[in-house]
C-alpha cells in the first residue's frame, strides 16, 4: 500500500503530557506555547522576551514579571497487536491483516500529528522481532506493518499480553491494544491492571464469521489455532443462536472489564474505517 | 467360522487409524471456548469416527473372506446308490430293427442315454455313478447326488465307440465304485449291454466276491436284436461241439452270483422303458445319506455393511461445509 493511500483519523488526548519535545498535544511542559498559565519574575524565568510589562508597573515592590506558557508536547503513540494464532482467523482478510492497516492508519495519524510512533508484538511472549521502537519518523513501523500483513501467526496463545507494560515508556502514552481479546478474562483484566497508566484504546477485533455469520446447516470439523484442539459441529439453527449468545455475553464480559478500567472498546467488525476511530475520540476523549 | 485369508486379518489394526489422525480438512477457528458445548456435535463426532473404525474394519474383514464351515446333515430318503454301466461298443451305435416306426433310427445308445437320463430324473434321493466299457472300462463319474453331472455324463456317452465288448473290467470298475462310499443299504449295479461278452474264470471269480462282499445286486439289460438269440429261450439246445454263445454265458455266470440279480430282455426302446421302470420299482428302499450344506459366503455381507457406511461418510461429506473458506 503506497503511503498516501492510508487513512488517517484525527485524535485528541484528555490530560497533558510531559513530552519535551514539541507537538500537538496540551501539555505541563513550559514552553513557547499559546497557553497561558500565570507570572513569575523574571529571576525565576529570565526569558525578556517574555516580560509582562502591564503586571510589573502594577507591582508596587517594582519586581520585573514575565508570563509563563505551556507549550504543546508530543505524546507517544503506541500500537500493542497479538500476534496470537487466533489473528489468523478471518474469512476474506485475516484479522492480523486488517491489525496490520490499523497499526499502519494509526502510524500515519501519530506522523502527521508529529507524535512518535512504536509497535509491540505479542503472542506466546512478547516478539522482540515485532517491536518498532517509538520514533517519530513512522516508515519503520510502516514497514514492519507491511511485513506483518503477510504474517502467519503461529498457533501459540497470546499471555504475553502480560508482559508488554515492561515495553512501554514510563511517562503516560496513547496505547492503541489490536486484538481479538480471545483470552481468558482473568489474563485480560491482569494485563490490563499494569497499563493504567497509559491511555489505552482497546481495539476489538471480531469477524462476523465467527458468530453471525456462520454457515446455515452442515457438519464442519474445526480446529483450535491455540490449542490444536479438535471438534466437530453441526451447525444448524438453534446451535447457531447458542454461538451468536455466547459471543454476545463475551462482548458483554469485555466491555464491563474495558469500562472498569474506564477504557471504552472499539469494535471492528468487517473493514477498518479510520473515520469511526475520529468518531470515537470525539465521543469518548474530552478535548 | 473360518478366514479363506487369515493372513490379512493382520490389516486389521489399520481399522484403528480413523482414531489416531484427525480429519484433515478441518477448518481454523478463532477460539473454541468460545463455541458452547453442543452434545449432538459431540455425538456426531464420535459417530463418524466409528463409521470410519467400522468400515475399515469390515473392508479388512472382507478381503480375508470369511465364511461358515460345511454342514453334514443326515437325512433319510427313498432311493439307492446305483452304478450305471454302460456299453460303448460299436454296436451300440446301430438302431434297433423292425422297431415301431417312431423310433425309426433312432440307435441303442441314444435311446439308453434317453431312457436313463428319463431315469435320473425321476429318481430323488439316488447317488448315481457311471462307467462305461468297450476294449477296457472308462471311468466317467463317481457316485454322487448330483443329477446335473449325472445327466451331464450321459449325455457324453455319446460319441464313437470301439468294437470290444469287456464286460468283466466294466463290472469291476463298476462295483469299484461303491468302494469308497458307506453302504446306504441298497446298492445296484445296471449293466446295459448289447449281447455278451466272455469274462474268464479269474475275472468271474473277482466280480462274484466283490459284489458279494460289497452287497451289490445286479440287473442286467440285454438290449437284444429282433430274431437273436434270447437268454431266456428255454428251447434253446446248446451245442455240445460248440462253446456256449457268450450271452448265454454270461447269464448261466450271473445266475450263479451271490447277491440279486435280475435280467432283462430289450428289443426295442419301449421293452427298455419296461425294464427301466421296472428296476425303478425294485430299488426303492429308505436309505441314509449325508446332505452337505456348504458353507455360506460372508465377505460380500461383510462388502455391503462397509458400503454402508461408506454411503453414510458420503451422506456426511454432502452435509459437510464448503462455503466457510477457514
Amino acid at each position: 500500500m503506497a503511503i498516501e493511500d492510508i487513512k488517517e483519523f484525527s485524535y485528541h488526548i484528555g490530560w497533558r503530557n510531559r513530552g519535551r519535545h514539541p507537538g500537538r498535544h496540551a501539555s505541563t511542559q513550559r514552553g513557547m506555547g499559546m497557553e497561558f498559565i500565570g507570572h513569575t519574575s523574571l529571576l525565576n524565568y529570565p526569558d525578556p522576551r517574555r516580560i509582562d510589562l502591564r503586571q510589573t508597573i502594577r507591582d508596587p515592590m517594582e519586581q520585573v514579571y514575565v508570563r509563563l506558557f505551556n507549550q504543546k508536547s508530543a505524546t507517544p503513540v503506541f500500537v500493542i497487536c497479538d500476534l496470537s494464532g487466533s489473528m489468523n482467523f478471518g474469512s476474506k482478510t485475516r484479522k492480523i491483516r486488517k491489525a496490520a492497516d490499523i497499526a499502519e492508519s494509526i502510524a500515519r495519524s501519530a506522523t502527521r500529528n508529529s507524535d512518535p510512533f512504536g509497535f509491540v508484538g505479542f503472542d506466546e511472549v512478547v516478539r522482540e522481532d515485532w517491536i518498532s521502537i517509538a520514533s517519530f519518523k513512522s516508515q519503520r513501523a510502516i514497514d514492519l506493518c507491511e511485513r506483518l500483513k503477510e504474517h502467519h501467526p503461529e498457533p501459540v496463545s497470546g499471555s504475553g499480553i502480560d508482559d508488554v507494560w515492561r515495553f512501554l515508556p514510563r511517562e503516560r502514552s496513547l496505547v492503541f491494544m489490536v486484538s481479538d481479546f480471545h483470552m481468558p478474562l482473568e489474563q485480560l483484566e491482569g494485563a490490563l491492571s499494569n497499563l493504567t497508566r497509559h491511555h489505552i484504546v482497546p481495539v476489538v477485533l471480531w469477524d462476523a464469521d465467527e458468530y453471525t455469520n456462520l454457515p446455515e446447516n452442515g457438519i464442519t470439523a474445526v480446529t483450535d489455532p491455540e490449542s490444536g484442539a479438535k471438534r466437530t459441529l453441526f451447525l444448524r439453527k438453534s446451535y447457531r443462536d447458542k454461538i451468536i449468545e455466547s459471543f454476545e455475553a463475551r462482548r458483554a464480559a469485555i466491555y464491563k472489564i474495558f469500562m472498569e478500567f474506564d477504557m471504552p472498546p472499539f469494535y471492528v467488525e468487517g473493514d477498518f474505517d479510520a473515520d469511526r476511530l475520529t468518531e470515537y475520540f470525539h465521543q469518548f476523549v474530552a478535548a | 467360522m473360518a478366514f479363506s485369508q487369515p493372513w490379512l486379518l493382520w490389516l486389521l489394526p489399520l481399522a484403528f487409524l480413523p482414531l489416531v489422525f484427525q480429519r484433515a480438512h478441518s477448518k481454523n477457528y478463532s477460539w473454541l471456548d468460545m463455541l458452547p458445548a453442543d452434545p449432538l456435535s459431540d455425538l456426531i463426532g464420535l459417530i463418524l469416527k466409528v463409521l470410519a473404525v467400522f468400515t475399515l474394519l469390515f473392508i479388512v474383514l472382507g478381503l480375508s473372506a470369511p465364511h461358515t464351515k460345511q454342514q453334514e446333515v443326515e437325512r433319510i430318503g427313498v432311493g439307492a446308490q446305483i452304478s450305471l454301466v454302460l456299453d460303448r461298443s460299436a454296436s451300440m451305435d446301430d438302431a434297433f430293427s423292425g422297431t415301431t416306426e417312431n423310433s425309426l433310427g433312432e440307435s441303442k445308445s441314444a435311446a439308453a442315454a434317453r431312457l436313463i437320463t428319463q431315469f435320473v430324473q425321476s429318481r430323488k434321493n439316488d447317488m448315481l455313478g457311471m462307467i462305461t466299457f468297450s476294449n477296457s472300462a472308462m471311468y466317467v463319474l463317481p457316485l454322487t447326488e448330483n443329477k446335473e453331472a449325472m445327466v451331464a455324463a450321459v449325455r457324453a456317452t455319446a460319441g464313437n465307440a470301439l468294437f470290444q465288448t469287456n464286460i468283466g473290467s466294466g463290472l469291476t470298475a463298476g462295483a469299484g465304485l461303491f468302494d469308497s462310499v458307506p453302504d446306504s443299504g441298497s446298492r445296484a449295479v445296471i449293466l446295459l449291454s448289447d449281447g455278451g461278452g466272455r469274462i474268464g474264470a479269474e475275472a468271474q471269480q473277482k466280480i462274484r466276491d466283490w459284489f458279494d462282499r460289497m452287497h451289490i445286486s445286479l440287473y442286467w439289460i440285454v438290449l437284444r436284436q429282433p430274431g437273436g438269440l434270447s437268454i431266456f429261450d428255454k428251447n434253446y439246445a446248446p451245442n455240445p461241439d460248440k462253446a456256449l454263445p457268450p450271452e448265454i454265458e454270461l447269464f448261466e455266470f450271473f445266475k450263479t452270483m451271490k447277491t440279486e440279480f435280475h435280467a432283462y430282455e430289450a428289443d426295442d426302446p419301449k421293452s427298455l422303458q419296461l425294464a427301466i421302470d421296472d428296476i425303478n420299482r425294485k430299488e426303492k428302499k429308505p436309505i441314509k445319506y449325508l446332505e452337505k450344506i456348504p458353507g455360506k459366503d460372508l465377505s460380500n455381507l461383510c462388502f455391503i455393511i462397509a458400503a454402508i457406511m461408506i454411503t453414510l461418510l458420503l451422506g456426511v461429506k454432502y452435509l459437510e461445509i464448503n462455503t466457510w473458506r477457514n
